[in-house]
């Protein structure tokens, strides 16, 4: 595999955990820089792709599942196009190359069996959607599609589907399925980085046929439709579709140039005709001069070539020579071998020369200039299409061990990063001066349950500080931290609190919420954050915000 | 006279073996995140060829834990 010299960036991004990939791609690619987005927030992410990777980058891989983007199958239609508006607008804001998976068979209960009868569900609902995907994302220019969903295919269900990382890191596949995927990830960039091959440069014996020319004779060479004759013949087929694709087909031979054009000429088996070939070097010097002649003949450069040969000495010189020559050996097992181009990444897709690229890019630019204007509501209104529903209440014994975790567990939005075992969690939870308050969040893709927590203690009279707040990563992005504040200073109230009070405490995960308290309106005193409860920002109106205190 | 556990934690969390002891925890390794956490199990499922259930997974919260439970499925480290 060619790695490009030039440094790469690349952002993935996913419905579900994508940062197992970091590992193989690193390993796949030289010289890369990764960058991964939180899991679930693609919508987020077309919004501002630079700010959820956190780095600028030039290559971004989506992946994503049905089960995760449509909300309700039996409004499979309306979910899908909603996703589909979702990358027409990454599209749109994003400058780099777009690189999107194809959805494989989802693993929830409408599609437990693959029912091909009923059209609301299993394999027949699947395959419709997976067939409007298709259509519906060519019409969108510039996305490379990545076939995830055959990859899975290849692996088998269930070699490739771990239930147990699903619901422990909402990872669902194995490794197997990472480090194919990072293979092919790879090869579709490489496609697009390094110069595409334009020509294949072939031997004749027991490579293009079975057998020796010169020695066996044409009623000896193994060519036709009988085994090993008949893979030979594939092979050849599968040249000669690449040949409809464009690329050169060239012959390097040791042999008499008669003996080979005979074969060519006059033998049935052979799907390779004289005229499918563009350039002939037939004799017995060395294969070496052969290939610097076709790359002469043809007028491309010797790195624009594949070199086929079943002779590895051959193979080693050229590699030895001309090292910018692909060269592929004939593979042992004659079975083999019309795959051996196949899946080889060498000629397939979006062959971009370094121009196109640019003017692809400068063109992007142009059209993100434009739509930032157009979009500049849309954040807003995403929020508002997700139908937010949100719970802050005060917290009762069977929220317990859920709190616990929480505050033991969440890292990145944790204002204080105090850490309690659960008596630390009763006392507060039994002292009258003390609120503990949770948050519950639903949307319309489902329910988070239990996500954020706060601990707020009246520190002196009307004043009130507080302790703890955090809330779970999987509900980051739709401005719920708002609701929750706004709430928190309202049950503040309810006790006689005018002022509310809390600090940030700087750990290596918690940069996130570095501006939580400027941004929503608390004034910098010391090390603290202070603001009068009645001045707290308040909640976007299209988010039904619900506050349940103990009486 | 290597620990090939603390070796393992090391290799994932990259960290010195020699800053990693059995009392290390997510609270005390800042790289042990969740993260590492799904790496640790994928690495320690294929360096001692088992496989964890999410119980054991959700027990492994230090690395003498995760020795506990390694042991507890007869492989000795």
């Amino acid at each position: 595999m060619n790695s490009p010299a030039k440094k790469m960036n690349i952002g993935l991004a996913g419905s579900f955990t994508v940062d197992p990939l970091t590992c193989y791609l690193s390993k796949e690619l030289e010289e890369v820089e990764l960058s991964v987005a939180p899991y679930n927030q693609l919508t987020q992410l077309s919004f501002n792709p630079e700010n959820l990777l956190g780095a600028q980058t030039d290559t971004l891989v989506v992946l994503w599942r049905l089960e995760d983007v449509i909300p309700d199958f039996q409004n499979a239609q309306d979910g899908l196009d909603a996703f589909l508006a979702t990358l027409k607008t990454l599209r749109d804001i994003y400058a780099g190359t777009l690189i999107v998976g194809t959805p494989p068979y989802p693993n929830v209960a409408e599609f437990e069996q693959h029912d091909l009868q009923q059209p609301q569900t299993g394999g027949l609902l699947y395959h419709t959607l997976l067939q409007q995907f298709l259509n519906d994302v060519q019409t969108v220019e510039g996305i490379t599609l990545l076939n995830f969903s055959g990859l899975i295919d290849t692996i088998g269900q269930a070699n490739a589907y771990d239930a147990r990382k699903y619901y422990m890191y909402k990872n669902p596949y194995t490794e197997q399925v990472w480090k194919d995927t990072a293979t092919q990830i790879a090869r579709v960039i490489s496609a697009q980085t390094t110069p595409a091959k334009k020509a294949i440069v072939l031997d004749c014996d027991n490579t293009l046929w079975g057998g020796i020319i010169g020695e066996d004779g044409m009623s000896s060479i193994e060519i036709g439709t009988d085994f090993p004759g008949s893979a030979f013949q594939d092979f050849q087929k599968h040249l000669l579709h690449l040949r409809a694709k464009g690329l050169f087909l060239s012959v390097a031979s040791k042999n008499n140039e008669a003996d080979v054009f005979e074969v060519f000429d006059s033998h049935d088996g052979m799907a390779l005709k004289r005229d499918h070939i563009s350039a002939w070097q037939v004799h017995w010097n060395s294969k070496v001069d052969s290939i610097q002649a076709i790359a002469k003949e043809l007028n491309i450069g010797t790195d624009a070539l594949v070199f086929i040969d079943d002779n590895p000495k051959e193979i080693a010189e050229v590699q030895e020579r001309l090292p910018e020559v692909t060269c592929l050996l004939v593979p042992e097992e004659t079975a083999y071998l019309p795959d051996l181009l196949k899946n080889t990444g060498l000629f397939d897709i979006a062959h971009m020369t370094e121009e196109d690229g640019k003017r692809a890019d400068m063109m992007l630019a142009e059209t993100k200039r434009k739509s930032v204007d157009q979009k500049a509501m849309s954040e807003e209104d995403f929020i508002k299409s997700l139908e937010l529903n949100i719970k802050v209440f005060e917290v009762q014994d069977q929220h317990l061990g859920r709190i616990t975790q929480l505050i033991n567990k969440t890292n990145q939005f944790n204002l204080t990063t105090i850490r309690r075992d659960k008596n630390d969690v009763e006392k507060p939870h039994a002292d009258e001066d003390t609120i503990l308050m949770g948050m519950s969040i639903s949307d319309r893709f489902g329910d988070y349950g239990l996500v954020g927590v706060a601990i707020i203690q009246k520190r002196q009279d009307d004043i009130w500080t507080i302790d703890s707040l955090m809330m779970s990563c999987r509900v980051l992005g739709r401005h719920a931290e708002t609701s929750f504040l706004a709430k928190i200073a309202e049950a503040v109230e309810t006790r006689g609190g005018k002022i509310l009070e809390g600090a940030y405490i700087e750990t290596p995960k918690n940069a996130l919420v570095k501006n939580l308290y400027a941004d929503h309106g608390f004034n910098a005193d010391g090390d603290k954050w202070v603001i009068e409860t009645s001045n707290i920002k308040q909640p976007s109106s299209d988010v039904a915000l619900l506050l349940e205190l103990n009486t | 006279m290597s620990d090939p556990l603390i070796a393992l934690f090391a290799e994932v969390l990259e960290v010195e073996a020699t800053t990693l002891n059995d009392q290390s925890a997510p609270d005390n390794v800042e790289q042990w995140d969740s993260l590492a956490a799904m790496h640790l199990v994928a690495t320690i499922e294929d360096k001692f060829d088992v496989q964890l259930s999410t119980k054991e997974m959700m027990k492994m919260h230090s690395i003498g834990l995760a020795r506990e439970v390694l042991k507890s499925k007869d492989i000795a480290v």
